[in-house]
């Protein structure tokens, strides 16, 4: 029996296929779907995660065999038990069409119709138009199988079942109102019978059929497009977007709106869509070192003559701190490339801290006896890491050693990690090379 | 009938020591000669205590409503169904078909005790009607052919072969 890890964001359609395969099987399956164990955009970007898995994306699968499996239709039926898969050759043949047809007869209609009342993409009357018609296709083919049919295949449950109910998940819930519905009892019949099944419950919850269609959000489009969009474009968007569906005039310029490449595919839209965290500083008390301008005088000027004493004038030892890193398994460090990337990969895990945050970290020795050891300066008294959960990943393979700004040692260190230079004492290797955080 | 019904039953909860039973009365009632307590009257209250004692609570139905439901349609078994003229025929497969139309269980979106009883009181109804017939309740026929195939329910009954598509009017209304 399959004994694995799932990786995913929560709530994720393709994920449940997995999910509800492992309920019928009994295939133990434990969720990575939350921060520490996954971080969608994060983990799923990190080189561990792309060696095992090179597209980046999710649901994946690592069996605790080492195992590793992409696309989600592969992954539920490696989870599967025979009778999910169709015992007989026939059957298992059937159990594949209605995946496939799943993924291309329902999704990329269910798509774009349910997208944009989420706010997800970009509202455009003609595609959605489309989207409908191909909806209501795919629900006549089901409606007449499964006239004389219980289940998709054979008379019990298949993933043929669990495929095509899951990808029917947000019709269902966003858009299928009654009145949409009532040309296609069976297949309501039938989808209300596999969400209620215990399998599909303990993993789904209560799906409760949507009463009225949800129609496209403009507001909620704006608000959730990441901020690389400028605002001019953002209400451009909204409104051009809002008004087929005030009057029903055909302009015809108005249906070209909204190309394809401005749009947020639906991963991006579950990022964007994440809580925002709030500011984990902002409690902490108004300081008068100013970051950025050290940062500033640290890239354009002298470290020695001009940055260091700008830092040792201005740092406010009640607002800030300063802290030694090191490795804690340099045994483990091979090519000194390769440990760069480690820090610089940290870096761009830490990326929203830059704010608060200040870093030269640095590699000593060569290639298979090098060390990874730098200074950090931080808002605050803490360790700024625990503040957030994005921010712990790397921060355990860390020793961390909070130093005394009034200190011999730690006048030193910061001097010499700051400016690359010095005789590294407590190091016992060459200085290889440095990474700052700025 | 009853007899071979509740020893269906009995293998499909998986007991391994049949009960004894005896019945009463003209109608045949049946009647199990518990030896700890009172003897269990009637198929129905038999039924109920078996899946209990079996520890299958939910065929008897997994919430209030359901449990209401089902005793609703063990009760129409009893009472409509069994020993139905010829004439009633038509109604009670109209209805049931109309029931149907929605739902692939009787009870609730589970497979109880209603599902399998009224499948036994059904099946002789069934056995009789033309392939014509059989399209015109194709709820009742996709209803039952699920439970004639659910694991462990047909034993006495024979397989009664049911087509998928259709030969005549695709759709009746
Ligand atoms: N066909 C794939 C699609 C998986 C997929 O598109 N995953 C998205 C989330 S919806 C993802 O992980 N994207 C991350 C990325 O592209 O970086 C499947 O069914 O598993």
């Amino acid at each position: 029996m399959a004994a694995g890890t799932l990786y995913t964001y929560q709530e994720n359609w393709r994920a449940f296929k997995a999910q509800i395969a492992a309920q019928y099987s009994g295939a133990r399956l434990k969720l990575a779907s939350s921060p520490p164990a996954f971080t969608f955009g994060q983990t799923n970007r990190t080189p561990a995660f792309l060696s095992n898995f090179p597209l980046g994306k999710v649901p994946a699968y690592q069996g605790d065999d080492g195992f590793c499996l992409f696309e989600s239709n592969a992954i539920a039926h490696y989870l599967s038990n025979d009778a999910l898969r169709g015992a007989t050759p026939q059957a298992a043949a059937q159990v594949l069409q209605w995946v496939s047809f799943a993924d291309s007869e329902i999704i990329p209609s269910a798509s774009t119709w349910v997208f944009p009342t989420l706010g997800i993409i970009q509202f455009n009357k003609q595609g959605t138009e489309q989207a409908k018609e191909g909806v209501k296709r795919a629900l006549a083919v089901l409606n007449h199988h499964l006239t004389t049919r219980t289940f998709l295949v054979g008379e019990r449950v298949s993933l043929a079942d669990i495929t095509v109910a899951c990808s029917m998940l947000w019709l269902y819930k966003q858009v299928l109102e009654p009145s949409f519905r009532q040309p296609y009892p069976n297949v309501t019949r039938w989808f209300v019978t596999c969400v209620n099944q215990p399998q599909f419950k303990a993993v789904l919850g209560e799906v409760k059929l949507c009463e009225k269609m949800a129609q496209y959000d403009a507001k909620k489009f704006a608000e959730m497009q990441p901020k690389k969009e400028t605002p001019a474009k953002k209400e451009k968007g909204g409104k051009e977007a809002a008004k087929p569906q005030e009057k029903k005039e055909k302009k015809k310029e108005e249906k070209k709106s909204a190309p394809q490449e401005e749009e947020m595919d639906d991963c991006e839209a579950v990022l964007a869509a994440e809580p925002k965290a709030k500011d984990p500083f902002a409690d902490l008390p108004k300081s008068t070192f100013v970051m950025d301008e050290f940062k500033r005088k640290y890239s354009n000027e002298d470290t020695l003559k001009v940055a260091l004493p700008f830092f040792w004038e201005h740092f406010d030892r009640e607002g800030f701190s300063i802290w030694y890193c090191e490795y804690k398994y340099p045994q483990e460090l091979t090519y000194t490339f390769m440990s760069c990337n480690l820090i610089s990969g940290m870096y761009q895990r830490l990326d929203k801290l830059r704010k608060n945050a200040f870093a030269s970290v640095l590699l000593f020795g060569s290639d298979n006896q090098s060390s990874i050891s730098g200074i950090w300066v931080f808002r605050g008294q803490n360790l700024a890491f625990p503040l957030c959960p994005d921010w712990q990943i790397d921060y355990e393979s860390y020793d961390w050693r909070k130093l005394d700004p009034n200190s011999e040692e730690c006048k030193t260190m910061v001097k010499e990690y700051f400016a690359w230079e010095g005789d590294f004492k407590h190091v016992g290797k060459a200085f290889n090379q440095g990474k700052v955080f700025k | 009938m009853a007899l071979r019904e509740l020893s269906s039953l009995e293998k499909f909860l998986g007991s391994n020591k049949p009960n004894k039973y005896r019945t009463q009365g003209d109608k045949k009632v049946p009647v199990l000669q518990n030896n700890k307590g009172r003897p269990v009257v009637g198929l129905v209250t038999i039924a109920c205590h078996l899946a209990k004692e079996a520890k299958r609570p939910e065929l008897v139905g997994d919430s209030a409503e359901s449990r209401a439901v089902v005793q609703q349609w063990l009760e129409h078994r009893i009472t409509k169904v069994d020993g139905c003229k010829k004439e009633d025929i038509k109604t009670i497969l109209k209805d049931l078909d109309h029931y149907l139309q929605d739902k692939v269980y009787l009870a609730g979106n589970q497979f109880t005790l209603a599902d399998i009883f009224m499948y036994y009181g059904i099946h002789p109804l069934i056995v009789d009607l033309v392939i014509q017939e059989k399209e015109q309740c194709v709820n009742v026929t996709r209803w039952f052919n699920h439970i004639q195939h659910y694991p462990g329910v047909r034993h006495h009954l024979p397989h009664i072969a049911i087509l998928r598509n259709s030969i005549y009017s695709s759709r009746q209304h």
